[in-house]
């Protein structure tokens, strides 16, 4: 049972692996392309080929009946602040950057951060996904705020 | 580029590592060879098609598109009824594993006939696909690797120095790991051949296939088939008009498919699967709709920008885009790659399971058996480097064999799914007939006997016919008329038991009588429009309609049209007997053993005397 349960983890790592795999190759040549001679259409492609690796993701947890894990979704969190760190450092250190990629960039960001927030809101109805950020409430927690009529619902 | 392209190169060989490194820690010695008979259903339905694109290695499909148009771009529809061959014993197959406990195609075939022959034959089928087959597409892989660098990186070092990328993942995580690393990579290689293909269209300003269609040779037509039949001696013995691919060599190279489809390693890798939809969905939509959508919709576009050779087109986008290029020669590396990898690590564990375990080994624990496994892997993977490396033109010679004998196995396998009637005698009598007439009508053949005595009359592929058919009309015509005077043999009460066991718990629903005739006669007709003699019709059937007086102006030619429409048509032929007559969904439950009379058990196995002394004379000094 626990080598199944195992090897049931790893069959969905590698899926996982698989699906980012595929999305990122194409993201990376398109986003190559976009910021030399491409220009701003390419680039749209590059996030639409990670907002794909992101919905295969998603279809990939409602097969295989998982979420996202916490290791996913901190590797997630760091890709999304490493690309807004290089975002801004581009906009200030880099000539000419701003008035021809900050557009297409931060739409693109702001695009997969909106995907990030429909897939919370649809998986866990608006008020649970305000809640998982929602750490406060625990700080310091007492049996009473456990009880429905207090609002716990965790 | 060359750094560029190595980096990139060692990012799928590092994965592939770290998934069999992930998979050692978690499986058990025993499930080495077997993955434990649980592949994950994806891992099955992105690695059968990624073998296959692999298989019929595209690089040198769409050299053969450039060479011919689109009378070789039709190929690829042959790859549906090959489609409808694997989903019609699949899943028998699938069942005789858990039923009588035999866990590979040979073992299967070999319990049900009672024959130790059919099992050799099996093994050797592996051999075959596993040294010159894939020593073919290595040394395909070392050839553009060393031509890309500028032989930066020499033929030969390339050549070892990727046999050993394909080993690593192969001897840490064993069938599993190889099959989860192939599926991961098939993966990459279905969206990078579209989009790259895109990208192509897209960013190169010289005119592609819709602007000017392919520059052929002089007397080859580029877009359309050569007539139904050209009574030509064979390749290698009298030119044929217009080119080789005629609606007979269509019909009959659909057949050579069915040799890879029905190769022991793809039926092992189904064998190894999970219950599920899993044969269902890999049939239909991995082999019958993506592979073969690729191949038909993209080879023209890619081919016929591909007249400098795959080198030059990667140059070509190395001009526009450093990185895009860069991936190209990846996905032209990979293509060639997975087949090596898969073909290699199951022809090797399937002789290590069915041959050296039982036979030469019978008393190895699992932890010895996994240490077999693992120094027999590394030496198919040293042949194979060293075949590729130093017999090239062996490789290519003996890899011509693979598909259609291959090929031969299909009444066998089709008598173990369904025809209880089909004896020993009158399949080993046909298979002796059909790998007969496949060995002659392909250059091994041909070079031996003219070499020793005298030149035949005919070359390869004789009338335009591929030697798997020819191979198959003797075998088939064997195994019908000796049947019919051993159809009640001795060994007939053994065969009934498997059957009696489908019969009763097991039965395929095709359904009821117009159902059935529905199914088959619309399998005939599609075959005999889309590949057969029928399909000359394509050549002008939406360029010049026959009700009109005037031509149509498509655009593009009338033969890629009906191409694409008979794509479309032969999906759900095989949906149709993969989901709803249920031949590619399988289930755990219900399953109950039973043991076949030819059976070797684990506990009876032991090496032949023969065997034993010759190993106790190495070992016992």
């Amino acid at each position: 049972m626990q080598v199944d349960q195992t090897e049931d983890k790893l069959d969905r790592h590698a899926l996982v692996v698989a699906v980012w795999l595929a999305a990122g190759a194409i993201a990376l040549v398109l986003f190559h392309f976009g910021f030399g001679a491409g220009g701003r259409g390419w680039l749209a492609g590059g996030f639409a080929a990670v907002l794909a690796g992101f919905a295969s993701h998603v279809i990939v947890n409602a097969v295989t009946g998982t979420g996202f894990t916490p290791r996913e979704v901190a590797l997630g969190l760091v890709a999304m602040l490493a690309a807004l760190l290089a975002l801004v450092l581009a906009t200030l250190l880099v000539v000419g950057f701003s008035a021809q990629f900050f557009l297409p960039v931060s739409g693109g960001l702001i695009c997969l951060v909106l995907a990030v927030v429909l897939t919370m809101v649809t998986r866990h109805g608006p008020r649970r996904a305000f809640e998982v950020f929602d750490v406060i409430r625990d700080n310091n927690r007492r049996a009473a705020s456990a009880l429905p009529h207090r609002g716990g619902r965790k | 580029m060359t750094g560029l392209l190595l980096t990139l190169l060692a990012l799928p060989v590092a994965l592939s590592v770290y998934l069999a490194t992930m998979v050692a820690r978690s499986q058990t010695p025993a499930a080495f060879t077997d993955g434990g008979a649980r592949l994950p259903g994806w891992a099955v339905i992105f690695g059968s098609g990624g073998v296959v694109l692999s298989g019929i290695d595209l690089p040198a499909h769409l050299a053969l598109v450039g060479r011919y148009g689109l009378q070789a771009s039709h190929l690829a529809l042959g790859l549906i009824p090959a489609a409808l061959a694997l989903i019609l014993v699949q899943k028998r197959l699938w069942l005789a594993a858990r039923i009588a406990g035999t866990q590979s195609a040979g073992e299967a075939l070999a319990s049900y006939y009672g024959s130790v022959t059919l099992r050799l034959v099996m093994l050797t089928l592996a051999a075959l696909f596993a040294l010159p087959f894939a020593a073919q597409l290595l040394g395909g892989a070392g050839d553009f690797l060393a031509a890309l660098t500028g032989n930066a990186v020499p033929r030969g070092v390339a050549i070892w120095v990727l046999a050993f990328a394909l080993f690593l993942p192969a001897v840490i995580g064993g069938w599993r790991g190889v099959v989860l690393a192939v599926a991961v990579q098939s993966l990459m290689l279905a969206v990078l051949t579209a989009a790259s293909t895109g990208f192509a269209e897209a960013t190169l300003s010289a005119a592609g296939y819709l602007q000017q269609g392919m520059t052929l040779s002089d007397g080859i037509l580029s877009d359309r088939i050569p007539g139904v039949i050209q009574y030509s001696a064979g390749i290698g013995k009298e030119p044929v008009q217009g080119g080789i691919f005629t609606t007979l060599a269509l019909l009959s190279s659909a057949l050579a498919f069915m040799g890879l489809l029905l190769s022991p390693a793809m039926l092992y890798l189904g064998m190894t699967a999970r219950a599920g939809r899993n044969l269902a969905f890999a049939t239909v939509w991995g082999i019958a709709g993506v592979v073969v959508g690729l191949l038909v919709l993209l080879a023209p576009f890619l081919a016929a920008r591909m007249q400098g050779g795959a080198t030059g087109l990667v140059a070509g986008l190395a001009g526009v885009d450093q990185l895009a290029a860069a991936s190209l020669a990846v996905l032209f590396l990979a293509l060639r790659l997975v087949a090596t990898a898969f073909f290699v690590t199951s022809g090797t564990l399937l002789v290590v399971r069915e041959l050296v375990l039982p036979f030469v080994l019978p008393n190895l624990d699992a932890r010895g058996g996994r240490l077999t496994a693992r120094i027999a892997l590394a030496v198919a993977f040293a042949l194979v480097a060293a075949i590729a490396t130093f017999s090239p033109l062996g490789a290519a010679v003996f890899a011509s064999l693979a598909l259609p004998m291959a090929a031969q196995m299909f009444p066998a396998l089709l008598g173990l799914a369904f025809v209880r009637w089909i004896s020993r005698s009158a399949v080993l009598t046909g298979l002796i007939l059909g790998f007969l007439a496949v060995f002659f009508t392909e250059p091994p053949g041909l070079i031996l006997f003219e070499g020793l005595f005298l030149d035949l009359p005919w070359g390869r592929w004789p009338l335009t016919i591929h030697s798997a058919a020819w191979g198959l009309v003797l075998n088939v015509g064997a195994v019908l008329l000796v049947s019919i005077f051993t159809r009640q043999g001795a060994e007939r009460q053994a065969r009934d038991l498997l059957h009696d066991e489908f019969a009763a718990h097991w039965r395929t629903d095709f359904g009821g009588r117009a159902a059935r005739a529905a199914k088959w006669s619309l399998v005939l007709i599609w075959a005999f429009l889309a590949i057969g003699p029928g399909a000359i019709l394509g050549n002008s059937f939406f360029s010049q309609p026959v009700f009109t007086e005037g031509d149509a102006a498509l655009g593009v030619p009338s033969l890629w049209v009906w191409q694409l429409l008979f794509w479309l048509a032969g999906v759900p032929l095989v949906w149709w007997l993969a989901y709803r007559s249920g031949l590619g969904l399988t289930t755990d439950v219900g399953i109950r053993t039973l043991r076949l009379p030819a059976t070797v058990q684990a506990q009876e196995r032991q090496a032949p005397d023969w065997i034993a002394a010759s190993l106790a004379r190495v070992t016992e000094r």
